[in-house]
């Protein structure tokens, strides 16, 4: 008991001072097209090494980061950084189509809705149909490191008792009823908030027999994370996100 | 580098040759069992058998007959097999002949009982997929229907218990709510791309799973990457191990209540996943590993952040794990809880640190090890608390093998260029140690280079049955604890 108290006291505090610091130097994060000039279609390296069609070349680089998964080949192989990894975590749109970034086109601004009475106690029951890689990191949110509680949210045992549905994975077909009963279990307002790109788009998995193309099929999303798994602090970015919290204004 | 043989029987001698070949030597073990349909439109029943001592793999298979329905079941002699013979079932609609448990394994309700994703019109007709719930009868009996979506973050799956009173007297785990049709994507997926699929068989596994993906495809074609390439693979897979067994111990701190182990384990993970980040460049070392090496050069500055941090880790993750594991009360909540008995894991060809903690020592990393002069980490209670001890050893061996590979030459190009077709008529194994156990990735191609059946064996689906035996007269209560003292995959599992 004395042990665990020294112990305690030792840790200090671990949680990072700012809200959505960058990620580290070097890190392979979200790609986004830039202002430098892209080859064009004579070149096409990152459409051809991305594995699941996420890029299009016409006037420039046009990224889907509903279909990214974060594998960073067309980073590598691009000749003249026509497209880089963005340190930012603030990654979440409302809107399916504000997940598509071109070059030379300045990021869709975020429209934070009005906060609303959930937005400093935000209910999640969390669904996995997926890998369990954005589940850990759904998890780490909790974690002393990024500390979700201090914006009010927190994880619940039932859907009856929650505000947010989060839905992780590709949703294929033997969670199609599953997840459409939890949904339906959960009293009016709620919300659905799709976090990574299986769960947007179905990402590796969809087109398949398992019909795993993510949640749009079954369910309205309400904000959308993108990443392969995403990082802890876009997951809480894109929940304080969906219920119109003012934790979620983008600090430039 | 893992040379692979066949050889073909009759369909007749299949439950006599096989088993046999499992016990042909010293070291060999079963490995995993599926049927393909060669190129002329036979169905093969074939069977993977390792030999990790001499570094090899043998496939034995046994041509089915055209309207064949069954096969010889190697469950009443080889019991690890009985899963395998199910999802066969699942897939191609037959049945395994003599299996004492039979039925659907990850197709259910969802799926339409005559839907068979990978039997062809020819194959007609099959037997349609059942499933019955083994029913516990009895005065006082009730059951508890728990899942698929479940009280936590946690993956999808449903447990049925069936109680007198609190404890449980039987549990049927029933799963395959996460199939995503894996194993058909990489059969049609381009060979640049497949790796990426590879990953995300089990992404906590990410890297493991990369690493048997690379192998399988390099031993097709007999080349071996680089040494420092596959040094850094190795560091990535023991930093993949480290974060996710710190993650197990806090997952079980917070299962029996030691909310500040909880946290304290959580942010270790996070400074486990920092290494990641720094030598991979994310928290899950995605696109590091490639067929032929590693996809980029990782600059040197990177190695000296490692050794540092590595290095601070181990004091921390000391510190912490004495606090767990030698707190009477925690000792008090795993000890004697979950018990899983050491025939269990012969007869079930259980693998990974929940074999070893109830006194199995097989570690697909032994060669590794004895190079670097360690051992695989082994308990023989096999309760939770075992297996919480032998994951914090784990953790100090997988900091010894950091250690060890830094001090190698890491110098050395990343990838060796493949060709872009694989090699004719070929199989190609790979098994990597992941943290959960042994993995599996089989390859076989065509005359074309094509794919022409890609399996994949996660070291879950060997360890479930073993969940659902060890869970037996324990408390409901104990169970959470006991199922995290598994960590089982629900996704690689389901595919």
């Amino acid at each position: 008991m004395l042990t665990s108290l020294l112990y305690a006291l030792k840790q200090r505090f671990a949680t990072g001072e700012s809200e959505f610091p960058e990620l580290p130097e070097g890190a392979r994060s979200l790609p986004v097209p830039t202002s430098e000039p892209c080859l064009g279609v004579e070149c096409s390296r990152c459409v051809s090494l991305c594995p699941t069609g996420a890029i299009r070349i016409g006037d420039g680089v046009t990224l889907d980061r509903g279909l990214c998964v974060t594998c960073g080949a067309c980073v590598e192989a691009c000749p003249t950084g026509a497209i880089q990894y963005d340190r930012g975590v603030q990654t979440a749109a409302l809107q399916r189509a504000d997940l598509i970034l071109r070059s030379g086109e300045p990021r869709p601004s975020r429209e934070t809705l009005r906060a609303g009475p959930f937005s400093r106690s935000i209910d999640i029951r969390e669904v996995s149909t997926g890998c369990n890689a954005t589940d850990l990191e759904v998890a780490a949110i909790s974690n002393p490191v990024f500390d979700c509680a201090r914006f009010g949210i927190q994880f619940v045992a039932s859907p009856r008792f929650a505000d947010v549905l989060l839905v992780t994975g590709p949703v294929g077909r033997a969670m199609h009823e599953p997840l459409v009963r939890c949904y339906e279990s959960m009293a009016e307002p709620s919300l659905v908030v799709a976090a990574g790109t299986c769960a947007i788009t179905g990402g590796l998995h969809r087109g398949g027999y398992a019909e795993a193309n993510g949640v749009l099929p079954h369910l309205p999303v309400a904000a959308f994370i993108p990443g392969c798994p995403p990082h802890p602090l876009s997951i809480i970015d894109g929940i304080c996100l969906a219920v119109g919290s003012p934790v979620a204004e983008v600090r430039t | 580098m893992i040379r692979t043989e066949k050889r073909e029987v009759t369909l007749d001698d299949w439950d006599t040759i096989v088993p046999a070949r499992t016990r042909a030597g010293k070291g060999r073990r079963y490995g995993h069992l599926t049927v393909r349909r060669r190129q002329d439109g036979v169905r093969l029943v074939e069977a993977l058998i390792l030999d990790p001592l001499s570094e090899c793999a043998e496939v034995v298979c046994a041509p089915l007959p055209p309207a064949c329905q069954e096969f010889p079941s190697l469950t009443p002699s080889l019991p690890a097999a009985h899963w395998a013979e199910r999802l066969i079932g699942d897939f191609w609609g037959l049945k395994a002949r003599g299996h004492q448990r039979w039925k659907s394994l990850a197709l259910h309700e969802a799926w339409p009982a005559t839907e068979f994703p990978f039997a062809v019109v020819s194959d007609l007709p099959l037997r349609p997929r059942e499933y019955q719930f083994m029913k516990v009868e009895g005065p006082g009996i009730h059951e508890i229907p728990v899942g698929p979506i479940h009280a936590g973050i946690i993956e999808a799956g449903h447990f049925r218990f069936s109680c007198l009173g609190e404890v449980i007297t039987n549990l049927e785990i029933r799963l395959g709510y996460q199939h995503r049709g894996v194993e058909s994507r990489l059969t049609s997926t381009p060979l640049q791309h497949m790796r990426h699929v590879a990953e995300s068989v089990s992404s906590d596994s990410g890297t493991a799973n990369a690493i048997a993906h690379a192998e399988a495809i390099e031993n097709l074609f007999g080349i071996e990457p680089s040494s420092a390439a596959r040094s850094i693979r190795r560091m990535a897979l023991e930093i993949e191990r480290i974060a996710s067994h710190l993650g197990d111990l806090g997952g079980l701190s917070g299962d029996v209540g030691f909310a500040l182990g909880a946290a304290a384990f959580a942010r270790l993970r996070g400074v486990a996943l920092g290494l990641g980040q720094t030598l991979g460049g994310s928290r899950f070392q995605r696109g590091l590993v490639c067929p032929g090496g590693i996809a980029w050069r990782v600059e040197d500055e990177r190695f000296s952040v490692l050794a540092e941090s590595a290095r601070s880790l181990r004091e921390s993750v000391r510190e912490a794990s004495d606090l767990m594991l030698q707190n009477p009360g925690l000792q008090e909540r795993m000890e004697g809880v979950g018990a899983l008995a050491p025939h269990l894991v012969t007869e079930f060809g259980m693998v990974g640190p929940t074999s070893r903690a109830s006194g199995g020592n097989y570690d697909a990393r032994s060669i590794q090890l004895s190079a670097a002069g360690l051992a695989p980490a082994t308990e023989s209670a096999g309760d939770v608390l075992s297996r919480a001890r032998v994951r914090a050893k784990e953790i100090e061996t997988s900091l010894d093998l950091l250690q060890y590979h830094l001090s190698s030459d890491l110098d050395g190009p990343p990838r060796v260029e493949l060709p872009e077709r694989l090699p004719a008529c070929r199989v190609g194994v790979g098994v990597v140690e992941a943290w959960r156990g042994e993995l599996i990735h089989w390859v076989t191609t065509n005359e074309d280079g094509s794919v022409n059946r890609y399996c994949v064996r996660d070291p879950s689906l060997q360890n479930w049955t073993g969940l659902a035996i060890a869970a037996r007269h324990n408390l409901v209560a104990d169970f959470p604890v006991i199922n995290k003292s598994f960590g089982l995959s629900y996704s690689g599992n389901d595919l």
